[in-house]
């Protein structure tokens, strides 16, 4: 910890460490000796508690290094988790890993708690038995409280890393209904499958339209999405009524019968099995199928509407036209008159233009 | 994608009994007719000794699958070839089963021999479920919506046609109004007085 201080602040008592761990060593060896021989002796039982004491501790120390441990590996699998659950894509996701980890911390979290459980009745034991000094009890206080910290706030990680793995789920559902509507059949519940034909349903109506072809559209439409809402609940309970029976005839596995007869009902149950899936998967087709006629009327209707629109440019232009040729026509009509009545304006300007020459020609000869 | 014959048995571990029978040995030759039948009977009896109850079988047999469902005791077979779908033919016999107890009641479960009477709905059933859309409605469903489908793969396509149509006409129909907005004020008055002047040299020869 202090290696690069400039001042060492600290002794280096290794050496008489390691004397006398050396020292108390040969003296609870020369004690276990000794036990064998005298079984009630004074020392003999003052090494006993001793040792016992020491053995303790020894054994506290051993537990509680093995705990502190595994929080330390706990902790680091579960950055490994986090960082798996926060690179998580729309596609690319690391889901059987992502459950591998989790099911091991939770284990390892588990077995750790145990851990800790165990070590802190050791401790209270300890301390119950007396002979031991107080900074002993202290420190082993400590250290239980210590380890129960670390664990907690490990807890606590996982947590917050589960929750958002669940949220990066629900966002990348929600981005994938976006995309891909009819993909979606692998919904457990019905009430699920039915909510995203009801999201549909409720943006199906609200085109703004203004022609009337594209309102009556709009109203077979809506009757269609109808039809296919109640086509949809029936297959649902149909559904319902096929897994009612999927259960009965899977049910009879009689232990008592003959082996042939059981070896017999072991393949039945296969072939229920297989014509109650086909059903199933029957039943998922035509689902699947009334999925893409709704899609395939919405875009009609789009399509149709937008026609609609450009009809209805197509109509004013046309008036337009309309109205400017008959401008046009009046003014060729006042053209004509104008000029069916020219003569009279013409023989008043010739009158103008000769009295002109002459004055001319007066000026000239 | 044909039906050769049903057949509606009582089998309770014994012998199976035959309480109805329907074949259809028509594309046989003449001499094989009954043959064929015995043969059908035979089988459908093997068949249905070895399907234990509430339990559904198909057997593969030469070119026909045999389809067997035994419910509570009254059993029901289907002499299919190999297009028909499996589905389809179990609940044919689901039906078959429900027409026989609802016009037999449980009188069949003390018949002892062979029943020699023909049963007409299991006549009239042979040859209307030959398609199997009629036994099954998921097939007929499906088959309905694909032709749906196609009906409306085409819808589209004239939509879209009928769309560039109405594309040309709107181009065609603006420049109209363009050009139409030129002649609103008819000709200008330079023009007018060339108009006079011309007709002035034409006019006094007129005169």
């Amino acid at each position: 910890m202090y290696v690069k201080s400039g001042q060492s602040s600290y002794r280096d008592r290794t050496q008489e460490f390691i004397n006398v761990t050396e020292r108390l060593k040969k003296s609870v060896s020369s004690s276990g000796v000794q036990q064998n021989v005298a079984t009630s002796s004074n020392s003999g039982s003052k090494f006993d508690a001793q040792r016992s004491a020491v053995s303790i501790q020894s054994e506290f120390n051993k537990r509680a290094s093995k705990i502190g441990y595994g929080i330390h590996g706990t902790s680091q699998k579960l950055a490994k988790l986090a960082k798996l659950a926060k690179r998580t894509s729309v596609f690319d996701d690391p889901t059987v890993e992502i459950q591998e980890l989790t099911t091991v911390i939770k284990q390892d979290i588990t077995a750790l708690n145990s851990a800790v459980v165990d070590l802190q009745l050791l401790c209270n034991s300890q301390n119950e038995s007396g002979n031991i000094s107080s900074d002993t009890t202290s420190h082993s206080t400590t250290v239980v409280d210590n380890l129960k910290n670390r664990l907690m706030s490990a807890t606590k990680e996982f947590k917050e890393v589960l929750t958002m793995r669940t949220e990066n789920l629900k966002v990348h559902e929600n981005r994938r209904q976006l995309f891909s509507s009819s993909g979606s059949k692998d919904s457990a519940s019905p009430f699920v499958r039915q909510r995203p034909l009801a999201a549909r349903d409720g943006c199906k109506c609200l085109k703004p339209l203004s022609s009337p072809m594209g309102q009556w559209v709009n109203v077979i439409i809506t009757i269609i999405s109808q039809v296919c809402k109640t086509i949809l609940s029936l297959i649902l309970i149909l559904k319902k009524l096929m897994d009612g029976e999927t259960s009965s005839p899977s049910q009879p596995l009689l232990q008592q019968q003959q082996q042939q007869e059981q070896q017999q009902q072991q393949q039945m149950v296969p072939l229920q099995d297989s014509y109650m899936q086909s059903r199933a998967e029957a039943l998922q087709n035509v689902e699947s199928t009334i999925h893409e006629l709704s899609n395939i009327f919405q875009q009609l209707a789009t399509m149709v509407s937008e026609q609609g629109e450009i009809a209805i440019r197509i109509d004013e232009n046309m008036e337009d036209t309309l109205a400017n040729v008959e401008g046009a026509q009046g003014q060729l009509l006042k053209y004509l008159n104008g000029i069916s009545s020219n003569r009279w304006l013409m023989i008043k300007i010739f009158f103008v233009l000769i009295v002109f020459l002459m004055i001319f020609l007066f000026f000239v000869a | 994608m044909k039906i050769t014959a049903i057949l509606v048995l009582k089998c309770d571990g014994s012998d199976p009994i035959i309480l109805a029978n329907e074949t259809d040995v028509s594309h046989f030759g003449y001499f094989q007719k009954n043959p064929a039948k015995e043969f059908i009977t035979f089988v459908g009896r093997t068949v249905a000794k070895r399907t234990p109850p509430s339990q559904r079988q198909s057997v593969e047999h030469e070119e026909y699958k045999v389809h067997c469902y035994n419910r509570n005791g009254l059993c029901a077979l289907g002499f299919m070839d190999d297009h028909y779908p499996v589905r389809s033919a179990f609940s044919l016999l689901n039906k078959v089963l429900d027409e026989y107890q609802k016009s037999f009641g449980e009188s069949w479960r003390t018949v002892q021999a062979d029943a020699s009477q023909p049963w007409p709905y299991l006549k009239e059933a042979l040859t209307k479920f030959q398609d199997p859309a009629e036994a099954d409605k998921l097939f007929k469903i499906q088959r309905d919506l694909d032709e749906t489908k196609i009906i409306l793969h085409k819808t589209i396509d004239s939509v879209l046609a009928r769309g560039e149509k109405l594309d040309s006409l709107v181009e065609k129909s603006s420049d109209l109004s363009a050009s139409s907005q030129e002649c609103r004020w008819g000709p200008p008055p330079s023009v007018l007085v060339g108009f006079t002047s011309m007709l002035c040299i034409r006019s006094p020869p007129i005169d």
